[in-house]
């Protein structure tokens, strides 16, 4: 009984790590057992602390310390997310109290509970956990300590900390010596040995289901992947990790634990993690959430910020990824796409959204391309919904094809997608627009025939427009709700028609009424179809950027008709995409050098028009008072969507 | 020269005041700053331990400090050469049983805000307390971890001590670092046997050592000249020491002892000398019928000397004959009876020859 008293004169402050008999005596005197009643007093001073959780977490702390065994070891691992949530409470009410003092009185248990979690190593290995452990017991420490509890609770935390920080084998530690090694430096050197003595153990596939082999190390596997739960953030053990996440499933006892799934997807989307690619590629295989969670977050990081990131998109996408992880499964390119789709469904479809999809696209050909021979699925594995006939010619870059057929190609696509839509439009009723649907995702994917379609406009002859402008009109009016598209592709028309006698002249005046008609077309007229104004816009950089006139009088244009409709930033946005894209093409050089200098020349006539009306920045673009994702009728289901698909 | 001098002088003072009541004004800065001389002084431990005339000067250096240093503080321990390599861990020791110290300098100690990044020569020493409670909780959660290659011998410890072992005899070995120092590297193995005892741990670690060559194939290619003799070196001095050898020999699996009987001629002449000690040490027992260790317990059971030259005849086929003449002329020398119980070498020729 001595022990007890010493712990009622330190209050609840033990050096040496407690005796399973002392920690128990001392619940049964100072714990709220979950069947005992517990004074008002007591209840209210343990607000937020629940007498049953309390109890359950002491319970575990005792049983954790006793034993070395697998199942408790397995146990701790398994419970080391719900116990940071109870650290956490722990120390908001710690920090409720005015004193260390104050404290003790209303959870008698806090030294002894933070002093075991102290000495369990799966705890401590946790970074959460520990942060919460070290947190908590500098809470508890009193900067001017007022009472002997308050000094014994002080040298108590600075002992426990010296001994945690310093407690070592003395044998090692001689010979750590004698070989002038930093302690440090050998601790570090003996766990990343032992992480590569796991890591190539872990990489030998099992050949069980070939040979079954009851001596196969595949369920240890399990069971160090529970062992891993908290040890994800830590740098060292990074490459068991990954090894752990790449084993090649040949043996079916070789599951990995939820758990360990979960810890690693979470720290992955925190950044705490470093996993080498192909390792964040498994990590999504094995675990849906963390995929979603990372097309998410890309999501987020592009369209929370569209102006500043479109020329960096690439970078961004590439950096994420998931379009090398798409290139070598093609189920995760469906859900990736999956979610685009509910996306443009769903959200507003704005151009970053639209230059999303197109350039993730595009990284994900890249890296297809990249795969060797034997590595490649058929396209048609990615694209199961869409119709076939328009695949090859859509995901068949312009630049891989002389220029003197894109007239034709678009053309072709043109006629395709016309059937498309008539046929559709004539069983209406009966199976929605999955088609058509999918016809238009894949032209958003594969944007750069809509880049072309709008650059040959600009010095298109009247029979050739047709197509090109009808191509432009479904892709920014996909469906034909309200069977607008006649009106629309008339208005298109004579958006066309304005543009080329405007950048026909070759000196000024320029005609104002024509300038003030194609103002007119784009701004809103409620109630009315109306012609998105992004497309006017479209047209109008292109013909600034790519027709023969002067410069001078091409930023007049653009100056007087993009002041008028206030879309500067939708302009600017344009002539990102157009620069983007001859970039990428890396377009002959006598259109290169005609083209650039109008580039810049129209970017600075749009920056100073940013900045001397800063209003247009924010203009809404009310053009269209039906944004695009509205005109899918959204009760119709779209293909793909299914949010139960699985790996 | 001088100037490392100096600063070894200052750090070593440094030392000592962070054992002392002065403490009581450090910050985070100081703190930082006291770090960072701990860490130059394990550099200049690194620098200079091979090298004699260095150390020399070093070493008498630090014996004028420690003095003056033991009248200005009491109860001051002294700081050797060697302690020079554990300058961050003396540091923080002083520090943590220092009740002097300001708690905001031990909680930078203790912070876990700040997430680990490797590189960087001299870092600061805000959260270095964590980090060793981090690796070191690694480390026994995955020791727990069973699997099979991760519980083989020697252990992870044991072959990081090895390596770096058999790392510092190679400088001090090699031609190329200033001439052979025999005499250092045979001091430093006395040192350790002196103060470490021929335990489990030492005869790991120098069987570790002489493993790690077979472990790090690509090192072995590129310094080829001085590992030989570092190998050599080891099994020159464990002749000297027998009694470890034979410790080593008797614990260390009969796989990685194949291997070493592979790896080196001259490990093949000591280790079959060992089995023939162990051998002509077994005495026959009437009563029970069977080859015992009557007065020495530092040999090995007749099955498991059986064991280990089954292991050496079917592992090694060029020295399978050279193995069994060798037992045959034993045996010729007991009188070559074939009759059990008479001759240890006779009954193990037959023992062998059962399989």
């Amino acid at each position: 009984m001595r022990d007890k008293e010493e712990m009622e004169r330190d209050g609840g402050f033990s050096l040496r790590r407690p005796s399973t008999s002392l920690l128990a005596t001392l619940l049964c005197n100072r714990l709220p057992s979950p069947n005992s009643t517990m004074s008002q007093d007591q209840m209210g001073s343990m607000a937020g602390l629940k007498p049953q959780e309390v109890a359950f977490w002491l319970g575990k702390a005792v049983e954790w310390g006793q034993t070395e065994s697998p199942d408790t070891q397995r146990d701790t691992c398994l419970h080391l997310g719900p116990l940071r949530a109870f650290l956490q409470l722990l120390l908001t009410h710690i920090h409720t109290q005015s004193s260390t003092t104050e404290t003790m009185r209303t959870i008698p248990f806090v030294g002894q509970f933070l002093g075991r979690l102290c000495w369990d190593p799966y705890v401590t290995a946790d970074a959460g956990s520990r942060s919460l452990l070290l947190q908590s017991l500098w809470s508890l420490y009193s900067e001017e300590p007022h009472n002997a509890v308050e000094r014994k609770a002080n040298q108590w935390i600075r002992n426990l900390l010296c001994q945690l920080a310093t407690e070592e084998d003395s044998a090692t530690h001689m010979l750590v010596k004698h070989m002038g090694l930093p302690p440090k430096e050998y601790s570090v050197k003996v766990l990343r040995k032992m992480v590569l003595l796991l890591v190539e153990e872990v990489g030998e596939s099992c050949s069980s289901l070939a040979d079954p082999n009851p001596r196969c190390s595949c369920d240890s596997v399990l069971a160090a992947s529970v062992a891993c739960v908290p040890l994800v953030t830590c740098p060292e053990t990074a490459p068991l990790i990954g090894a752990l996440l790449q084993r090649p499933v040949t043996c079916d006892k070789a599951a990995l634990s939820q758990d360990f799934l979960d810890a690693v997807s979470s720290a992955y989307s925190r950044k705490c993690v470093s996993l080498e690619a192909q390792a964040v590629v498994s990590l999504w295989c094995h675990n849906l959430a963390s995929l979603e969670g990372a097309v998410m977050s890309l999501l987020d990081s592009v369209l929370s910020n569209p102006a500043s990131t479109l020329h960096n998109l690439e970078n961004t996408i590439t950096h994420s990824l998931l379009p090398k992880a798409c290139s070598q499964q093609s189920s995760i390119f469906l859900i990736v796409n999956d979610i685009f789709r509910s996306m443009l469904v769903q959200v507003e479809g704005n151009q970053t959204l639209l230059s999303l999809v197109h350039t993730f696209t595009l990284c994900f050909l890249r890296e297809l391309a990249a795969l060797q021979p034997q590595e490649c699925v058929s396209l048609k594995a990615f694209f199961p919904h869409t119709p076939q006939s328009l695949l090859a010619p859509l995901l068949t870059h312009p630049s891989e094809m002389a220029q003197e057929v894109w007239p034709e190609h678009l053309a072709w696509i043109t006629a395709s997608l016309q059937r498309l839509t008539e046929e559709e439009e004539e069983e209406e009723g009966n199976r929605g627009q999955c088609g058509v649907f999918e016809a238009w995702f894949l032209l958003v994917q594969c944007a750069d025939w809509l880049e072309v379609a709008s650059q040959l406009l600009v010095s298109a002859r009247l029979q050739a427009c047709g197509p090109l402008l009808w191509l432009l009109t479904f892709y920014h009016h996909p469906t034909n709700r309200g069977h607008h598209r006649i009106q629309q592709l008339v208005a298109a028309r004579e958006v066309w028609d304005h543009l080329r006698s405007l950048f026909l002249l070759s000196a000024p005046p320029l005609p104002a009424d024509r300038l003030q008609s194609l103002a007119g077309l784009m701004s809103a007229v409620p109630q009315q179809p109306s012609l998105d104004s992004l497309l006017v816009v479209s047209l109008l950089v292109n013909f600034a950027v790519f027709s023969h006139n002067p410069l001078s009088g091409a930023r007049e244009i653009v100056r007087m008709v993009v002041q008028q409709s206030g879309l500067v930033r939708e302009a600017v946005c344009v002539l990102d995409v157009v620069e983007l894209r001859l970039n990428r093409e890396r377009a002959s050089s006598s259109l290169t050098d005609r083209v650039k200098p109008r580039t810049r020349a129209l970017r600075g006539t749009l920056t100073h028009m940013a900045q001397h009306d800063t209003h247009t920045l924010t203009a809404q673009h009310d053009t269209d008072t039906q944004p695009l994702w509205q005109r899918w009728d959204t009760h119709t289901a779209v293909p793909g969507c299914s949010t139960n698909q699985t790996l | 020269m001088e100037a490392v001098v100096k600063n070894l002088e200052r750090t070593t003072e440094l030392l000592a005041v962070s054992q002392t009541e002065i403490v009581r004004r450090w910050d985070k800065q100081t703190l930082d700053r006291a770090f960072q001389w701990a860490q130059y002084c394990e550099h200049v431990y690194t620098r200079f331990h091979a090298n004699p005339t260095v150390r020399d000067i070093l070493e008498k250096q630090l014996q004028v400090t420690n003095e003056s240093l033991r009248t200005t503080f009491q109860g001051y321990t002294d700081i050797t050469f060697s302690d020079l390599s554990q300058c961050q861990h003396l540091l923080l020791m002083g520090l943590l049983s220092n009740a002097a110290v300001p708690s905001s300098v031990i909680k930078l100690l203790f912070d876990t805000s700040c997430s680990r990044t490797t590189g960087g020569k001299y870092k600061d020493a805000t959260g270095h307390c964590t980090e060793l409670i981090e690796v070191k909780s690694a480390r026994k959660v995955l020791s727990a971890i069973y699997l099979k290659r991760s519980t083989s011998f020697p252990g992870p410890d044991a072959d990081v001590i090895g390596m770096t072992l058999m790392e510092i005899l190679d400088i001090l070995l090699s031609p190329a670092t200033g001439g052979s120092k025999v005499g250092l590297a045979e001091k430093l193995l006395d040192n350790i046997l002196q103060t470490c005892g021929e335990n489990e741990n030492f005869s790991g670690v120098v069987a570790a050592a002489l493993l790690s060559r077979k472990n790090n194939k690509t090192a072995a290619t590129t310094k080829m000249a001085s590992e030989g003799v570092s190998f050599d070196f080891i099994l020159d001095w464990l002749q000297q020491h027998h009694s470890l050898l034979q410790h080593m020999c008797s614990t260390l699996p009969i796989g990685l002892l194949m291997d070493l009987y592979q790896q080196s001629v001259r490990f093949r002449v000591t280790y079959r000398d060992i089995l023939k000690q162990w051998g002509s040490q077994l005495e026959y027992d009437i009563g029970e019928g069977e080859w015992v260790q009557m007065y020495t317990t530092d040999g090995v059971s007749f099955k498991t000397l059986s064991d280990h030259y089954r292991s050496l005849l079917g592992a090694c086929p060029s020295t399978k004959e050279d193995v069994e003449r060798e037992l045959t002329e034993l045996k010729v020398a007991d009188g070559d009876f074939d009759v059990g119980g008479l001759s240890v070498w006779g009954d193990l020729l037959s023992e062998l020859n059962k399989v």
